[in-house]
């Protein structure tokens, strides 16, 4: 390729740009062009006793000027000193070596003409290196006792939080929930799918204090939780079946890892664990001399470095791009477990937050000394690289014979092959043969019988150079591979020699007292509880991220989070157990005029259903939802591979499992989920969107999907009542969970009469008029706003 | 929580053909729609300058046509065919000849614009044309050079340039997608081509598929309008009842008017694709025999027709990522191509003009990058990304005039370079849009479609 690293630098607009609201008055304008210029260029010269006795490090030391008189006159660039010098018009000339670009120039002009507003909260220039560190996200999480009951509303640790910052604002808490939209909520919220009508006649009935709790404890030892909140995981993973490159090669592996992490919610494993495996889970295994693990989790612990496996792959050739796919790897890694955006450092140092070039080449290290897989590509086709790199499932030894008689087997065909082309004349259609069967015979990876993932190993440890500006091709310095600076406080990691270093990595991000990893996970808990997190933006808990709304009681629940093991099931008890979980969905006028976003939670948020959840409901209402778990995905046999960029794969397969088992591609998402807002799979997701778009409604109305469920929802009512208004009540309950009003039940009845009537008209058959007009009401209820809403 | 304020679209409609029946022109009652449905996100939003343009049609050429086959001409290609010009190719240094080009060039229009013998049609109309013989784009893949031509981005997917304009713009029709893509086969990077990524999904690209069924779930599974009726004011009684016990959500009325907005959608949509009060010579124009739907000639007249009806963006993609201009093997490959779009693209952008539209639609004629000048497997070219060529005609842009300059053999650049950056640009700018001004936050950065470069052209406006 003649120009692989020319794209650079990359769209990452991190300063350049100027938003559509912003005017040169706007603290933005000054933070993305007024300060980095200011920063990076002037102050190194004009600080502290700066040249010329002019200091450029805040509004009052420009204005006051140096020995050549005021540098600004805000509001009148054309007797500024300072756009003098940058035009480079006369003398001074500043920057003396170079002119800033116009863009730069006329930003300056711009900013000074509006009176060159300076964010009156930042300390001076000179300070600000330190500005960054003090960011509450980067201090250890604090020890904090709830504030006291003093309202008597709650004693629960979390309402106590709550409380004290709604009284602050002379807000209340409305009426808690009903029974039945507490059960809905629950059901939805701990394993994706609506309750039953047993379970909501059994909530109703057990009148207990300990009712809920039970329905909670329940829900938790369901194996559908793994698959509600593996969901979510799945999402921050930025999970998908194919690896991305410009064929789209399938991974029919990948499952295993959405399985893992499935099976890892539902195990509670704790998340220092967690995290760890999916890091460094090969070497933790015991695959390598530093390796120490059981050997029933060997291949649980294998599977786990799918999370650095599936790194987005770009191009046809094998690896092409690499710097790409590790900077998703780098990125993801950040965003997921950090709550940090570290890509903006590749190309210069991170523009708001602390993160610098180096800190990036740091990390780079650690990935560029793993060994990753690779899933073919088109390449596959012309040059002969077989799938490479897939990782047995059982330790070294025990997988070694297989994979040594099938090398053997592939060297004696590469051979005879070599000694067919050697004679003359050369045997062709033996020779086509036979290259035919090397390569079905290398294609899949690994030999038959030998079972493997889309994992990560051990590589050749190395540092690498820093890229300067992100452009491969231009190598600086070479920088050992570590954490962070501004995190680890200069501290260094220990890694062994013939290491990569990952685990050494893992490790660190799950010490106890690290400010961001609990912090994160506990806030992804809480937004899944909620609509929103305490910081809303969950995975940037940078300078430029949210702040919390509630920052004490997030450190709370960090700490009791990390003291009790990390233990993700005791977040959902602890939460659900609040009364500020269980509170109603109501309106109020006078809290929605001051806090018009609840963001002090003075009532629970009503929100839309994820895709997933739609569509596993419609399912379950139909009684086709097939709630086992699927095998692997029918993907074409891996021998008959011939993919390439000009007709790349592509597949929707059908299926009535749980919406989490449904194949998702990168390049081609997938029609439903694209269509309801579902992930990016091609980026780490932590907060989907909640459009709400006229082809959605088509699909409702139109879809064959939703036909069917309808179809098959008519059916049960057909099949479970003989009077109608026993169905419509019935219908109800199991869309909505609760019962028919009796006016709803008298427009149900028109409805059906009405339209069984206009069916007749038209010459419908007669035995088809009932199942018809049931279907019809039926996919109704399915669309309605009731079906798709959480209160 | 959705942020759009209740509004009938219905009434908006039904102002909107009336008018459009009664002024035979289009705009006045466009003009209406920023009153009918202000506040939505698609609702017609101010420009930041007076626009040129009010509405843009995309075509994309797949698999990257030849420049110097097609508007480049270079006689001292033709003079050296043959010869040995190192020159770096896809992956590594080439030694291939020289290859001239197999067609004729001749001077059309009164401007005398170079086009060769694969446009015949395009010809007719070549003081239209704005011809741009110096574009070059950064990566010489398929995949990464057609998301750069729609996204600015070569590697990470980003929204496509007809979200863009839809998120800085909005939209003229409440029932039809701001953004909408005419292609039988997917191209290269399949639908994040027109994906709004980031944007909010009011702005993706909705996907026309020509034949039987051009929009899916468009139809009914109700057995007659009747029934369909009853079952929607059903819903609606339904949901009215539900919104009423939780008043001040606005995401619950929202809901229930994206479901008559698709009831619009499912009435005028056929409507669109009913060709039958085209008049024979309409047809003819285009090349267009009956009971077609499959040919480009039937995307080209869709796009008027859709135009008329205020969609912002179109965008016609002429073939899929296999079985198109990637001519390889042998230049002759282009014939059937240029074949397939020439006839109408020349008719549409006269249609355009007769009725009045091509001064307030730009045209983007467009590719993935060019192909080098010298040979392929003999007779074929190999992908270039170093110079090329790409066309703008219509509202706001110099008809009749070639911009930029190759060198002698059409391998790179002499003299005024254009970015793909600077193309989308220019292309905002003629619609109103400043590129820097037009940015999204998301994760904590502003986005633009033009990355952190772009310039407009401006040598090329009138």
């Amino acid at each position: 390729m003649p120009k692989p690293a020319a794209l650079l630098p990359l769209l990452l607009v991190c300063l350049q740009s100027v938003g559509q609201a912003q005017s040169p008055a706007d603290e933005d304008w000054f933070e993305l062009n007024i300060r980095p210029i200011l920063a990076g260029t002037c102050l190194n010269c004009h600080a502290e006793d700066g040249e010329a006795g002019l200091r450029a490090d805040s509004r009052e030391a420009l204005i006051e000027g140096g020995q050549s008189g005021p540098a600004i006159v805000p509001g009148e660039p054309d007797k500024s000193l300072l756009i003098r010098a940058i035009l480079h018009t006369g003398e001074p000339k500043m920057p003396p070596d170079e002119r800033l670009d116009d863009e730069s120039i006329t930003a300056f002009v711009a900013w000074v003409k509006a009176g060159a507003p300076w964010p009156d909260h930042e300390p001076p220039l000179g300070a600000e290196t330190a500005s960054p560190l003090a960011h509450w996200a980067f201090q250890p999480v604090e020890r904090i006792a709830p504030p006291a009951d003093t309202s008597g509303w709650s004693d629960h640790p979390i309402d106590r939080f709550i409380m004290a910052a709604l009284a602050d604002q002379d807000l209340a808490p409305l009426r808690p929930a009903d029974k039945r939209t507490l059960i809905r909520r629950a059901t939805f919220d701990l394993i994706g799918l609506p309750p039953t009508r047993d379970e909501v006649a059994a909530f109703l009935a057990d009148e207990s204090p300990a009712a809920f709790d039970q329905v909670v404890e329940r829900l938790l030892a369901s194996p559908h939780y793994g698959e509600r909140w593996g969901r979510h995981w799945m999402d921050v993973v930025r999970y998908a079946d194919t690896a991305g490159d410009n064929a789209d090669y399938p991974v029919p592996e990948a499952r295993l890892y959405r399985d893992y992490i499935i099976d890892s919610f539902n195990a509670d494993k704790p998340y220092d664990q967690f995290v760890q495996e999916q890091l460094a889970g090969d070497i933790l295994a015991g695959s390598t001399p530093d390796g120490e693990g059981p050997p029933e989790s060997y291949a649980e612990r294998v599977v786990a470095t799918g999370f650095v496996a599936l790194s987005r792959r770009y191009a046809t050739a094998p690896f092409e791009l690499w710097h790409l796919s590790i900077e998703d790897t780098i990125e993801t890694t950040g965003r997921a477990f950090l709550g940090l955006t570290l890509r903006c450092a590749r190309c210069h140092d991170h523009k708001f937050d602390p993160v610098t070039i180096d800190d990036y080449y740091a990390l780079y290290g650690f990935f560029a000394s793993t060994q990753y897989p690779y899933a073919g590509s088109e390449e596959l086709m012309s040059k002969g690289f077989p799938r490479s790199h897939f990782v047995p499932l059982t330790a070294p030894e025990q997988a070694r014979p297989a994979i040594e008689s099938h090398q053997a087997a592939v060297r004696a065909l590469e051979d005879q092959i070599a000694q067919l082309e050697k004679q003359e004349p050369v045997d062709r259609p033996k020779v086509d043969a036979l290259k035919a069967e090397l390569r079905i015979l290398r294609r899949p990876g690994l030999p038959a019988g030998v079972s493997g993932a889309y994992a990560v190993t051990e590589g050749q440890p190395h540092d690498v150079p820093l890229q300067v500006r992100g452009e491969p091709r231009d190598a600086g310095p070479v920088v050992p591979r570590g954490v962070p600076g501004f995190l680890s406080k200069g501290e260094k990691l220990e890694i062994p020699s013939g290491a990569s270093g990952r685990l050494q990595l893992a490790r660190w991000l799950t010490r106890p007292d690290h400010p961001l990893t609990a912090r994160v996970m506990v806030n992804r808990v809480w937004q899944h509880h909620f609509g929103k997190g305490i910081v809303a933006t969950p995975s940037n808990f940078g300078v430029r991220g949210a702040p919390p709304t509630h920052p004490e009681l997030l450190d709370w629940l960090a700490a009791a989070f990390v003291d009790g093991g990390w233990h993700v099931k005791d977040l959902h008890r602890l939460i659900m157990s609040s009364k500020t979980y269980q509170l109603g969905g109501g309106d109020d006028e006078a809290a929605a005029a001051r806090d018009p976003d609840n963001r002090l939670y003075w009532r629970y948020d009503r929100r839309r259903l994820e895709a997933e959840a739609i569509r596993d409901a419609m399912l379950a209402a139909a009684g086709n939802l097939d709630l086992a778990r699927p095998g692997e995905h029918p993907f074409p046999p891996i021998e008959s591979w011939s993919w390439t960029q000009h007709s790349p794969f592509k597949a929707v397969y059908e299926s009535n499992h749980r919406g989490v088992y449904l194949m998702t591609q990168r390049i081609q998402r997938h029609p439903f989920l694209a269509l309801f807002d579902g992930p990016d799979t091609n980026y780490s997701t932590d907060v989907r969107t909640q459009a709400t778009v006229p082809l959605q409604a088509l699909y409702m109305m139109n879809n064959p999907f939703v036909t069917r469920q309808a179809e098959g929802f008519a059916r049960r009512l057909l099949a479970e009542s003989a009077d109608a208004a026993g169905r419509i009540d019935l219908a109800c309950q199991t869309a909505w969970g609760r019962p028919a009003r009796p006016a709803e039940i008298e427009r149900g009845l028109q409805y059906i009469d009405q339209y069984a009537a206009e069916l007749a008209r038209q010459g419908t058959a007669a035995d088809q008029i009932e199942p018809a007009a049931w279907t019809s009401y039926a996919r109704i209820l399915l669309t309605s706003n009731e079906f798709v809403y959480l209160d | 929580m959705a942020k759009c304020t209740a509004f009938d679209r219905r009434d908006f409609l039904k102002h909107a053909t009336c008018l459009t029946a009664a002024c035979g022109g289009l705009y006045p009652s466009l003009a209406l729609a920023a009153q009918a449905y202000e506040g939505h996100p698609l609702a017609p939003k101010r420009a930041h300058f007076e626009p040129k343009a009010r509405q843009m049609i995309f075509i994309f050429l797949t698999g990257g046509f030849s420049h110097v086959d097609t508007f480049d001409p270079k006689p001292k290609l033709a003079a050296d065919h043959g010869k040995v010009v190192p020159a770096e190719s896809l992956r590594e240094v080439t030694r291939e000849p020289l290859l001239a080009s197999p067609f004729q060039f001749g001077r059309h229009g009164q401007s005398g614009l170079p086009i060769s013998e694969l446009f015949p049609h395009l010809a007719g109309v070549a003081d239209e044309l704005c011809v741009i013989r110096t574009l070059h784009t950064d990566i010489l893949e398929h995949f990464q050079a057609t998301l750069a031509m729609h996204t600015g981005s070569s590697t990470v997917p980003m929204p496509s340039i007809g979200c863009w304009l839809s998120y800085g713009l909005g939209t003229f029709n409440a029932n039809l997608p701001s953004y909408m893509v005419l292609a039988e086969h997917l191209p290269y990077a399949g639908a994040q081509v027109w994906d709004n990524n980031f944007l909010p999904p009011y702005h993706q690209g909705v996907r026309l598929v020509p034949g039987n069924r051009p929009i899916q779930d468009l139809a009914s599974p109700a057995l007659s309008v009747t029934l369909a009726d009853l079952e929607q004011i059903m819903l609606r009684d339904v949901n009215e009842l539900h919104a009423r016990a939780r008043a001040g959500d606005l995401s619950l009325p929202a809901r229930m008017d994206s479901f008559d907005v698709a009831r619009g959608m499912m009435r005028e949509a056929p409507e669109i694709f009913d060709l039958s009060r085209e008049t024979a010579s309409t047809l003819e124009s285009y090349g267009l025999a009956g009971g077609d739907s499959t040919s480009f000639a039937w995307q080209c007249l869709i796009a008027r027709r859709l135009s008329e009806r205020g969609v912002r963006v179109l965008e016609l993609i002429d073939t899929g990522s296999h079985d198109n201009w990637d001519a390889h093997g042998d230049m002759q490959q282009h014939r059937a191509k240029a074949a397939r779009v020439d006839k109408a693209i020349a008719a549409l952008l006269v249609d355009l003009k007769r009725r009045g539209l091509l001064d307030q639609t730009l045209v983007a004629i467009c590719t993935e990058f060019g192909r080098t000048p010298w040979s392929d497997n003999g007779k074929g070219r190999n992908h270039w990304a170093n110079a090329f060529t790409c066309l703008l005609a219509g509202a706001g842009v110099k008809g009749g005039i070639a911009y930029g300059q190759t060198d002698d053999y059409g391998a790179n650049i002499a003299a005024d370079p254009v970015h793909v950056h600077d193309y989308h640009a220019t292309i905002l700018h003629l619609l109103g849009i400043d590129h820097k001004q037009l940015t999204y936050r998301y994760a904590g950065r502003d986005f633009r479609l033009t990355d952190v470069a772009g310039r407009v052209v401006h040598e090329i406006l009138t």
